[in-house]
């Protein structure tokens, strides 16, 4: 590896005065050999018949996810301005559609740009572990781009689908090389990270690009990388995944016309940062190629299933919730009817130190969706936390104002910041002096507890059923169910509208 | 640590920033900037990275279109004019460069002029002025924010970081957005920030200053129409803090003592279309070639035996054996050695053929690079010193602290224009180039600052003969 090679030449230079230009020649490892080359080649060598069952089953789960919550994405404020923006700058072109829209179609990037906002415009898409939303960035750009081929040459449901799995595993295989990526981000917004590297990774699969030009794709998207968290909680952090999505369908769409960069973006080069710059802990690893390795390829969704949100809130929220739904039952089990905030004396959330979920007093329903003192207090009020609790009406109720103002947050040593290992704790003190406690430490949804295909369809019907009339909705269902064996994947793209 | 208000105050101080405020020291430093970067953008509308980007963002439509410099017959949606045209502008690497180090202009200009040209109150040449400064000054202050900012860059790109800012500013400026809007604009912008340094020395380096401007401009634009970023977005930690090490921001004054950072820090203006590193050793190294032929009579290639060239230590521009036009202008021994070779680095000296000479491959074989200790990697402090040894024992060396063009010794106005003229001239016919050194001579008198785009599409026949050609 690169790093060891270093390592040795350091000595010998000191010891026989070699002539550093001869030594620096050394020090550059062969292109084939470099990490980047690797995931090229990866991307460009892939074939379906490596995506196995479990693969092909889970990773059509989260299609059907992304496009659920894509269609009920696509009725919030900041699509509808993603979408004006697009309009008053660009003209109409007929060529990619736009989720919940008919008859409105943009540029392919632009589409992919106001379909990955609407996509995580309520932060109800699916969480991975290392942390990041990984549908939103990949399929926008996906679907786009298949709209953008010609009619009688669309890539094949199964094409459709190894082009997805590509994106994935491309991110899920870059989060890997850092340790912090493990944890609840503090700097830069993960989707915005990985995601463009995903995308990009995911159209040069579409665009069947040669190695080298996949790598290209790659080191131009990283380029585009990088939002801070600081945007996270605000109107702005669906654009994070709208730009993921554009952006690595931009990095593509330019490699595929030549345009080229850094051939080691991925390696970590001593002096000069590559994608290495957005991590403070980086160890590359390479990936090997199908056409390398007998025993094929395992892509790493089989070996960690995605998370799928209940309802549309930071996923840290979900344990909160289903804790305080669980004292909420308590509740309403002794005194019948509703919880009022007058039984409530304190309340103590336990949960892990993430500043950004922390909001005693959300004012923006963007506020709300990462507010662990939000989530638990709906949920003890109305038993569940659900898509209408983030309305303005929802909010603004004395009720749950007064629960608010009776929330204290602790954040035991051993509740890390890690969806992989936290939980969350509800302790209520009721005014006569009895506690109640409740505990979550994997909600209904989490990968280790995925919802049943029954909940998941059930999901998407409540969200595209607000779009879509409903035998659209069956339709869509059944076009996603049959993806893997449509030969023609404008079966799907043509339910969209 | 939050610093209450210091995205407020700069929302405030871009609202509230007039032409009044603009000094005769900064207008005429200013004009030169955007001469400058009008001239190197012209001449990297013929580059093979901006012919890839012209043909991609042709794929997209608009009512509303905007002049491609150097080119009569091709508009584009304003957003990618800007992205064009940045990329133009920085393609070469022959754009303005600053202290703390960044390039100014080229994220800015490309997304003003685009802009201009679509609104219907049809900016002055003040007003672009103005906006113009604006977009510096926001480049300079966030820079001052860390530390890190004032060496050679090693993690991101800095037009990456401060570029899309400083377009976001001077775009929500000319837009005339309130205080409020223009705090957003510059929220929204930080999601769209930063660039890894491993672009640099590769054909996609270009993108970051196009990309900077085309964003900037996109972020004031959805500003305009309401979107919403994190109002402490400067002030918190996890905002642009994230793309330094050290990050210590502060208040910008909105008028009272203002005083703009060009008027007491210049920029640099290249003199030859590489790093701006390369200066000093170019200069370093044709400085002792002279020596050397000064003393023995000639100065024979053939005679070399070794060149050391002292530098400060900085990994991307250190390149033994460049490989790309990209690599040589990223590259302290090719340079070096150009300069020995041929007794000067021009536009030509990256051509292919020239990169492959088995002359100039021979010399960088004999090359040598050591990084003294006291020799920082800091446009303000750093020094090139370049060491030729002969075969008979004999040596010269010669260095430079302060190049030619540097903000130490600015270039005259005159080879500021000359530059300019050669520039614009492999693009436009005398009527254009002599066109735009009027309009921008005469700027802050200019009623519509668009008719610049006019002469920036006024190519020769040759070049209109050329485009037709198939190639």
């Amino acid at each position: 590896m690169l790093s060891v090679l270093q390592k040795t030449t350091r000595p010998v230079q000191a010891a026989r005065g070699l002539h550093k230009s001869a030594l620096d020649v050394l020090k550059q490892p062969a292109p084939e050999d470099t990490v980047t080359a690797s995931f090229g080649k990866f991307i460009s060598e892939i074939k379906p018949q490596y995506l196995s069952p479990v693969a092909l089953y889970r990773s059509k789960r989260m299609v059907l996810d992304s496009v659920g919550v894509g269609l009920i994405g696509s009725t919030t404020d900041v699509f509808e301005l993603a979408l004006q923006h697009c309009q008053h700058m660009h003209a109409p072109d007929p060529i990619s559609s736009v989720y919940g829209r008919r008859g409105i179609r943009l540029s392919p990037t632009l589409a992919a740009f106001v379909n990955g906002v609407a996509t995580h415009s309520m932060d109800f898409d699916d969480t991975w572990h290392p942390a990041t939303h990984p549908s939103g960035a990949v399929l926008p750009a996906v679907l786009a781009l298949s709209d953008m081929m010609p009619a009688n040459s669309k890539p094949s449901g199964l094409d459709f689908l190894l082009a997805f799995n590509v994106g994935i595993e491309i991110q899920g295989r870059l989060m890997r090389f850092s340790n912090e990526a493990h944890n609840i981000p503090k700097r830069f917004h993960p989707p915005t990270v990985v995601g463009p590297m995903g995308s990009a990774a995911a159209c040069a699969r579409l665009l069947s690009l040669d190695p080298s030009q996949c790598s290209h794709a790659l080191a131009i998207a990283a380029s585009l990388a990088g939002a801070p968290m600081a945007n996270a909680a605000t109107q702005c952090k669906p654009l994070h995944i709208g730009n993921a999505s554009r952006l690595g369908l931009e990095a593509a769409l330019l490699a595929s016309r030549g345009l080229e960069a850094s051939p080691l973006v991925l390696d970590a080069v001593a002096g000069v940062a590559g994608f290495n710059a957005f991590y403070e802990d980086y160890v590359p690893q390479p990936l090997k190629s199908p056409s390398d390795n007998d025993n094929g390829h395992v892509f790493l969704l089989e070996e960690q299933d995605m998370g799928f949100k209940r309802f549309p809130a930071h996923l840290g929220m979900h344990w909160v919730a289903d804790a305080a739904a669980s004292v909420h039952k308590v509740l309403v089990g002794v005194d019948p009817g509703k919880v009022s905030p007058d039984q409530v004396q304190d309340i103590l959330l336990r949960v892990p130190l993430s500043k950004y979920i922390n909001r005693p007093f959300p004012e923006s329903e963007h506020e709300a969706r990462h507010s662990f003192q939000f989530n638990a207090c709906s949920a003890l009020l109305d038993g569940e936390v659900a898509v209408q609790s983030f309305s303005p009406a929802a909010m603004s109720r004395p009720e749950l104002h007064a629960l608010l103002s009776r929330v204290r947050l602790e954040h035991p040593q051993d509740n890390p910041a890690n969806f992989n290992r936290m939980y969350g704790e509800v302790q209520v003190t009721l005014v006569g002096g009895d506690i109640l406690k409740g505990r979550c430490d994997t909600f209904y949804g989490h990968w280790r507890n995925p919802l049943t295909n029954e909940s998941l369809r059930k999901k998407f019907r409540n969200n595209a059923g607000v779009v879509l009339p409903s035998e659209k909705v069956e339709r869509l269902i059944e076009a996603v169910e049959e993806l893997d064996r449509l030969d023609d994947c404008g079966a799907l793209l043509s339910q969209l509208e | 640590m939050l610093r209450k208000g210091i995205t407020e105050s700069f929302g405030a101080a871009i609202h509230a920033l007039n032409a009044t405020h603009l000094t005769d020291g900064v207008i005429h430093r200013s004009k030169r900037m955007m001469l400058d970067t009008l001239g190197v953008g012209l001449l990297g509308s013929r580059t093979a990275v901006f012919n890839k980007a012209l043909m991609y963002s042709q794929m997209f439509v608009s009512e509303q279109r905007s002049s491609v410099w150097g080119r009569s017959e091709i508009t584009l949606p304003p957003h990618y004019a800007a992205f064009v045209n940045g990329i133009a502008v920085h393609s070469m690497d022959f754009d303005d460069t600053w202290h703390p180090a960044t390039h100014p202009s080229g994220a800015v200009l490309p997304a003003l002029l685009a802009l201009a040209e679509t609104l219907a109150s049809r900016p002055s040449g003040l007003d672009l002025l103005l906006a113009f400064n604006v977009g510096l000054e926001v480049q300079g202050r966030l820079m001052r924010f860390s530390r890190e900012a004032y060496n050679i860059p090693e993690r991101f790109h800095p037009p990456s970081v401060v570029g899309v800012m400083g377009s976001a500013a001077a775009s929500a400026k000319l837009l005339g957005l309130s205080p409020a809007q223009c705090s957003h604009a510059l929220a929204i912008a930080v999601s769209s920030a930063g660039a890894p340094l491993a672009n640099a020395a590769t054909q996609t380096k270009p993108l970051h200053i196009g990309n900077a401007a085309r964003r900037g401009l996109e972020a004031a634009q959805l500003a305009q129409i309401g979107l919403e970023g994190n109002p402490a977005i400067l002030d918190v930690a996890n905002g642009l803090g994230v793309y330094y090490g050290d990050y210590n921001p502060s208040p910008m004054a909105d008028s009272g003592a203002f005083r703009w950072i060009l008027e007491d820090q210049n920029v640099a203006v290249k003199r030859i279309p590489a790093h701006l590193a390369m200066h000093w050793v170019v200069d370093a190294a044709l400085a002792a070639r002279a020596k050397l032929r000064d003393t023995v009579g000639t100065f024979d290639l053939s005679q070399i035996r070794q060149v050391t060239l002292r530098v400060p230590p900085s990994k991307y521009i250190n390149c033994p054996l460049p490989a790309s036009e990209h690599q040589a202008r990223h590259s302290f021994q090719f340079n070096a050695c150009s300069a020995l070779l041929d007794g000067q680095v021009t536009v030509a000296s990256f051509d292919r053929a020239q990169i492959n000479r088995p002359a100039l491959r021979e010399l960088l074989s004999k090359v040598e690079v050591e990084t003294p200790e006291d020799n920082p990697p800091s446009f303000d402090k750093m020094y090139c010193e370049v060491e030729i040894g002969s075969a008979e024992g004999r040596s010269a060396a010669a260095r430079c602290d302060t190049f030619y063009g540097h903000w130490r010794k600015p270039l005259s106005q005159r080879d500021l224009v000359e530059k300019f003229s050669v520039n614009a001239s492999s693009v436009l016919c005398p009527e254009g180039v002599e066109g735009l050194i009027d309009v921008v001579g005469n700027m802050e008198k200019v009623s519509e600052c668009s008719v610049l785009g006019s002469f920036l599409r006024m190519t020769s026949n040759r070049e209109q003969l050329y485009r037709t050609r198939i190639m």
